[in-house]
């Protein structure tokens, strides 16, 4: 249980004491209650939960004898001492935690029939071991007359809570949104927000897994299922790279829920999510889910069978044209081995590449020794270079605030305002100018400094890139890569580069393209990517969702999306982790690597293999990167993928100039202005479109109002978009979001992501 | 009251408290001062003049008893109905009071909006029991009934003074 | 002579000290004088675990020992922080303290600063002493203008200023953690101990918290030296306590009286001059509220801390509550076990909903709805309540609730048997002093 803080039983300084009358030790400084629980003795608990910091003793359901104190004492917040003699199961604990638990009850409704916690809920388990069987309150309960809405997903029952502050301390003391309190005193004690505000923010839905009652419960999933209908699955977040552990819940075949996992991931997300990941799973049904294949033949479109469609694809990819194959960012790292084999084989000399950053600049940095999100916890300096990690990376922004609180020094740097600049020391830099405001840092001595660096902004500043990697390597830090693609570490363990199939396609030297959850264009270069594959003559498609790229194929083949498939991610600090099928794809849909094995098999050079996790083997036995892991040595939590070779900082690390003229381009990111956000209806409350900021200076000087419209032009491509003017944002650059289906922006980029100018003027 | 007025009071005061979150009482209880009660954009001016979060500085008015959050009238009277008040006649002084002002034995706020009637905890003038207090700058006791009446009278008739200590 | 008037200087005086001059007049500001120019800090410290003084303020620990507590060595600065958020139940001595003799209470403060090596002191004052609150500002402000606040305090190398900090109505900000968060800006809540305020108090620094009359009471200590103070009463309980009497009492006030030289008979009777004619003692709540409850039979305990542990009870604050037999025992304790849910903070589970719990009982009782397995279920909730909470306000407002069910048992069970409780006729319209 995460409510448990993990304890090293073998560490050095133990403490010897007491415990229920055995010899027991654990190491100094650890709280009773968890020393307790890795021994094999369970207090209940209700307030504590060590992820939220120091204990608050509120609840007392942690009520223990210890000899020679006065009273009972709260075991969590009790450090064990030599010696100590504890009973947790004495008459007088028992008594302690029977007499907390008739008093949580006095004014709990008792409506475990009808509340979506029962089965799964801390307070019903804990009455049933550690209760009273009967209640004497006579009177009557506290009553509320119906849940509120806290936000459009989070549902408030009055009379369920016990106060036990673990909602408002994640909001005040981990989110640190300070947007959730307990209002008034005592027994009118209530968790509310700002009178007439919803509890919005990037990481509000942790309070509904943290509850220990039903007082907080999921809107999208209230009803829906009882705990006994389902099963749980662990699993990764596939919408961003920090490799987020999840648990999905299944429910007939469709994902009902997404959660942290009882045992959360330390190394990683600590068991808090995004509510991105939380809620992005709605996404899952969406009308543009592609569920049925379809084969295109002279203009005309018929649904057809998954063999079929197979068969459809094996033909037009087997005619001997000159074949081209894209690996899109959420394709898993056994299906991109098993695109890689095909052009290895069936279709050898097939062009190969993944879409995403070709990155040839960041080797150096990439090499330098790598951190773990959890490491962040503890380094006394966190350096931030470029990005926006609480929009992109989200749960990095909980473990920096962590080590803030902790006393570490934050540093940001970088072209846009994010929210974790006022967290630490700000230095704004000029776009396209990150080289310099590195050389210009003033870093504090630090017994141990994080750098955190942005691919993309980096990978469009190799002259930056390099000038980091000196500064980690100079004061032996290590460094966390805030990756912009999902897998893009794991198709970069594969050896697949990020640029071939467009250089070719471009040449007019790619007659069939075959794309793997690809659409290149709705992303970075879509206007270049467009330009390319007019010149191409058949398209395949094996995609979860429908896009320009499966409009325009001859043959679209559905695929199982990350929550229904078996596979591989590798995070962006380089963790190979397990997706686990928490769904079954729809009927005409298959997972991605059982596609391509088909394929392979039409195609008449069928694999040794017919599983994922075979598939797997295979890939790593073939590439270095991935040497020594199969599914069981990743396991639950997952494992390392291999260091990258060491680069000299010193190399090709020029710096770039951006083409086109105008101000230049600093793109931004929305958590929830992505294709995913914009999927879920769970989410519709609080996503967010496209905009052009502008300080106010520019505005004026280009006479462009708040909230017109305005034309952007780059040598790549145009968009029109809204303008918001806005003084937090420097003069000198024009942001403009990414990412939002339909607005274009990614029009303006080259597919790179390189630096452009744009000529902005009202449409 | 707005965050100006807020900080011209609490700036001069600053460097007496070694964390800023020590001035969220003292705003509060000035930013009442205007209206008797704090509304929503009270709320926000003192957030914004202290630096903490809306949300926050309601929750720490919302637990004290002398903060309100809901409209008061014009004058406020706390009726003390602790021991020492009650064995001295609070209770039946609390409900003489409220029949004059026109409020259920709970207390309230009158109709004209004048007078808010309400029971406290011991106010600290138990040798005056049995006591009241109007706002908190004058405590009277011991009040007859007859007195009850005068006061509810008076107070229905004297100007609001310019600043509501509550 | 049960009425010594001899620590607190109004009362010697006679007069009400409010202006600088007039407290200079009666020798005060001379202590700190005597302190600054003849005293080291670890001597003034000695001088007040000498002279035995004991918290005034409900608890009774040893003023000089907690003083004695603060580190020596702390890189953070130290505070005095003033308790002036008297709000127990019949207790109205603080009141009076800086409502006449402001600038005891600041001397007092300045010299237990100067002891201890702080650098400000606060003084958190309830809310509802708002009147109190502006007397103490305009004494602050002529302390500060005659240098005896302020940079080189009294001439001396010694800066220190106070503050003065106004509450907002909630007596759990009397429990000093809670003060503390108060103080802070926070919801006045208790905080987990360890650490104490000693070592970790407000902003974590080292602090010592000390109530209105003990902090008062240091001027006299240092002017006519511990030995004079701790002569006075027992070995455990010296000097002189202020005790405010209330209720059914024909004088109801605050006195002076020597600890052990009085009984609780005197008090009442020769001091506070006893009752209406016809009436008899019923009962007393002699330390505030929060304490157990006495009857007749405890009228001949001498006050003092000792004397008043023996009977059953403590002497707390001293804010003596008296009832006469026109009382209602039940109807009086369903009145306290309301007063202790309104004020409980809500953190701690047992008090938040035993409170709640308690009151809900006793009003069922008072209403006729009362059950005789009720007695038994007060008893066992409140067994469920004591020593299972952060502070100390369940620990001890069960007891009014527990003993009165202990002592006037009869009465409880004639309630539950008779229907309940008429409201009694109160004692109203009596001119105070009879």
């Amino acid at each position: 249980m995460a409510d448990y803080a993990p304890v090293d039983l073998t560490a050095e300084g133990q403490v010897e004491f007491e415990l229920n009358g055995r010899r027991v030790s654990a190491p100094a400084g650890t709280m009773l209650v968890d020393a307790a629980y890795a021994l094999g003795v369970e207090v209940p608990i209700f307030c504590y939960e060590p992820r939220l910091g120091a204990p608050i003793g509120a609840c007392r359901m942690c009520l223990v004898e210890i000899e020679g104190m006065r009273g009972l004492q709260t075991a969590c917040s009790t450090p064990v001492q030599p010696d100590m003699v504890v009973r947790t199961n004495s008459d007088i604990a028992k008594d302690g935690q029977d007499g907390v638990l008739e008093f949580l009850l006095e004014n709990h409704p008792l409506d475990c029939p009808v509340c979506d916690k029962g089965g799964e809920c801390p307070l019903q388990d804990r009455t049933f071991r550690f209760g009273p069987g009967r209640t004497r309150f006579v009177e009557a309960k506290r009553h509320f007359p119906k849940p509120l809405d806290l936000s459009s997903v989070i549902a408030l029952d009055r009379e369920r809570c016990i106060s036990c502050y673990r909602c408002v301390r994640f909001s005040q003391d981990v989110a640190e949104d300070k947007a959730l309190v307990m209002q008034e005193r005592g027994a009118a004690a209530e968790i509310a927000t700002l009178t007439g505000d919803q509890y919005e923010g990037r990481f509000t839905g942790n309070v509904i897994d943290i509850c220990p009652v039903g007082a907080l419960t999921s809107i999208p999933y209230r009803f829906t299922a009882r705990p006994w209908d389902v099963t749980n699955t662990p699993s990764i977040c596939g919408h961003d790279a920090t490799g987020t552990n999840v648990e999905l819940t299944l429910r007939e075949g469709h994902v009902a829920r997404v959660t942290a996992r009882p045992e959360p991931n330390y190394a990683v997300e600590e068991g808090w999510l995004s509510d991105l990941s939380r809620f992005a799973y709605e996404g899952n049904r969406a009308p543009d889910r592609l569920t049925a294949p379809l084969i295109r033949d002279d203009g005309r479109v018929k649904e057809a069978s998954l063999d079929d469609a197979v068969d459809a694809a094996a033909l037009v990819l087997g005619r001997g044209g000159r074949v081209g194959i894209l690996v899109g960012p959420t394709a898993t790292v056994e299906e991109g081995f098993l695109a890689q084999e095909l052009a290895r084989t069936a279709l050898g000399g097939a062009r190969i590449q993944r879409l995403g950053i070709p990155g040839a600049g960041l080797d150096a940095i990439r090499s330098q020794p790598r951190a773990e999100l959890g490491d962040i916890d503890g380094a006394g300096l966190v350096v931030i270079v470029g990005g926006d990690p609480p929009n992109q990376q989200s749960i990095v922004e909980l473990r920096v605030r962590k080590a803030r609180r902790r006393g570490a020094a934050v540093i940001t740097v970088g072209p846009r305002p994010h929210a974790l600049e006022p967290v630490g020391t700000a230095v704004r830099s000029e776009p396209g100018r990150l080289a310099a405001a590195i050389a210009a840092l003033d870093l504090p001595e630090a017994a141990s400094t994080i750098v955190l660096w942005d691919e993309a902004d980096l990978a469009a500043e190799p002259d930056a890139a390099g000038a980091l990697a000196r500064i980690v390597g100079d004061r032996g830090a290590s460094q966390i890569e805030l990756g912009a693609d999902v897998n893009g570490a794991g198709l970069r363990a594969l050896g697949l580069g990020a640029g071939d199939v467009l250089e070719a396609a471009a040449a007019g030297e790619i007659d069939t393209l075959l794309t793997i959850h690809a659409d290149p264009l709705d992303g970075p270069g879509a206007a270049d990517w467009g330009w390319a594959l007019g010149r191409v003559r058949a398209r395949i498609a094996i995609a979860a969702y429908a896009s320009a790229v499966t409009d325009a194929s001859t043959v679209v083949i559905p695929a199982a999306t990350h929550y229904e498939t078996d596979g591989v991610y590798v995070s962006m600090t380089g963790r190979a982790q397990r997706l686990r099928p928490g769904a079954t794809a729809p009927a005409g849909a298959a997972p991605g690597w059982e596609l391509l094995i088909a394929l392979a098999h039409r195609l008449g050079a069928p694999p040794p293999y017919r599983s994922a996790a075979r598939a797997f083997a295979a890939a790593a036995a073939a590439r270095p990167a991935l040497a020594g892991l199969d599914y069981d040595v990743i396991g639950v939590l997952g494992a390392p993928v291999a260091a990258v070779t060491p680069v000299s900082p010193n190399g090709v690390n020029g710096p770039r100039e951006a083409a086109g003229t105008g101000l230049p381009l600093v793109t931004t990111t929305r958590i929830f202005g992505n294709a995913a956000a914009h999927r879920s209806e769970a989410l519709a409350s609080v996503r967010t479109g496209a905009e052009l900021v502008l300080n106010p200076a520019e505005g004026e000087r280009l006479g462009i109002a708040d909230g017109a419209r305005a034309r952007l032009r780059s040598p790549h491509g145009e968009c029109i978009l809204a303008v918001r003017l806005a003084a937090d944002h420097p003069a000198g650059a024009a942001f403009a979001t990414t990412g939002v289906p339909g607005a274009g922006v990614e029009r303006l980029l080259p597919a790179d992501r390189g630096p452009v100018n744009v000529e902005i003027e009202a449409p | 009251m707005n965050a100006a007025a807020i900080s011209a009071h609490i700036e001069p005061i600053r460097h007496e408290y070694a964390e800023g979150r020590s001035l969220i009482l003292p705003a509060l209880k000035y930013a009442q001062t205007e209206k008797g009660h704090l509304t929503r954009e009270d709320i926000e001016a003192v957030a914004e003049a202290t630096g903490f979060s809306a949300a926050y500085v309601e929750s720490v008015a919302s637990f004290y008893d002398r903060l309100y959050l809901q409209p008061t009238g014009q004058r406020v009277v706390s009726v003390c109905v602790t021991l020492s008040c009650m064995l001295r006649g609070s209770d039946e002084l609390m409900e003489r009071i409220c029949d004059r002002a026109g409020v259920s034995h709970h207390g309230g706020t009158s109709e004209d909006g004048m007078i808010t009637v309400q029971e406290a905890q011991c106010l600290g003038y138990c040798d005056h029991a049995p006591a009241v207090q109007v706002d908190a700058e004058q405590t009277r006791g011991p009040l007859t009934l007859d007195d009850a009446d005068a006061l509810v009278d008076e107070l229905r008739t004297s100007p609001r003074p310019d600043e509501l200590w509550r | 002579m049960p009425i010594r008037n001899v620590v607190y200087r109004q009362r010697e005086a006679g007069q009400v000290l409010t202006d600088l001059s007039d407290y200079r007049r009666a020798g005060g500001y001379e202590a700190l004088r005597t302190a600054l120019t003849e005293m080291d800090r670890d001597e003034t410290v000695y001088a007040f675990v000498r002279s035995g003084l004991r918290g005034r303020g409900g608890a009774g620990f040893p003023m000089g020992r907690k003083a004695s507590f603060i580190p020596k060595d702390s890189v953070l600065p130290a505070y005095v922080v003033c308790n002036a958020d008297e709000s127990e139940p019949g207790t109205f001595k603080d009141r009076e303290l800086m409502e006449t003799n402001p600038f005891q209470l600041l001397e007092g403060i300045t010299l237990a600063g100067y002891a201890i090596g702080a650098v400000r002191g606060y003084i958190y004052i309830r809310g509802e002493y708002e009147h109190q609150a502006r007397i103490l500002d305009a004494a602050i402000a002529q302390a500060r203008t005659a240098g005896f606040l302020g940079q080189g305090v009294a001439g001396s190398g010694f800066d220190f200023d106070i503050t003065l900090y106004r509450g907002a109505g909630a007596y759990i900000c009397g429990e000093e953690t809670a003060l503390l968060e108060s103080l802070e800006g926070k919801r006045g809540q208790p905080r987990l101990k360890p650490p104490f305020p000693a070592v970790a108090g407000l902003y974590a620094s080292p602090t010592l918290i000390n109530n209105v009359e003990t902090l008062s009471a240091l001027p006299a200590i240092i002017e006519h030296g511990a030995d004079w103070y701790a002569s006075m009463g027992t070995e455990k309980s010296t000097g002189t306590k202020l005790f405010s009497i209330s209720g059914h009492v024909m004088k109801p006030g605050n006195y002076e009286i020597v600890l052990h030289d009085t009984t609780l008979r005197e008090l009442v009777y020769d001091i506070a001059g006893g009752f209406r004619p016809g009436r008899e003692f019923a009962a007393a709540w002699v330390g505030g509220s929060s304490v157990n409850v006495l009857g007749p039979e405890s009228l001949d305990t001498p006050l003092d801390y000792e004397s008043m542990a023996e009977a059953g009870s403590s002497l707390g604050s001293a804010g003596c509550i008296v009832m006469d037999d026109s009382g209602s025992i039940v109807r009086a304790t369903l009145r306290l076990a309301q007063f202790y849910r309104h004020e409980s903070c809500g953190k701690c589970t047992p008090c938040r909903e035993g409170t709640l719990w308690l009151e809900r009982i006793l009003q069922r009782i008072v209403d006729g709805e009362g059950r005789m397995e009720d007695l038994e279920l007060i008893e066992s909730l409140a067994g469920r309540m004591v020593g299972r909470v952060l502070c100390a306000l369940a620990d001890t407002g069960v007891l009014p609730v527990t003993s009165a069910v202990r002592r006037f048992r009869d009465d409880f069970v004639h309630a539950i048997e008779n229907g309940g409780v008429p409201r009694p006729e109160p004692m109203m319209e009596v001119p105070v002093g009879g």
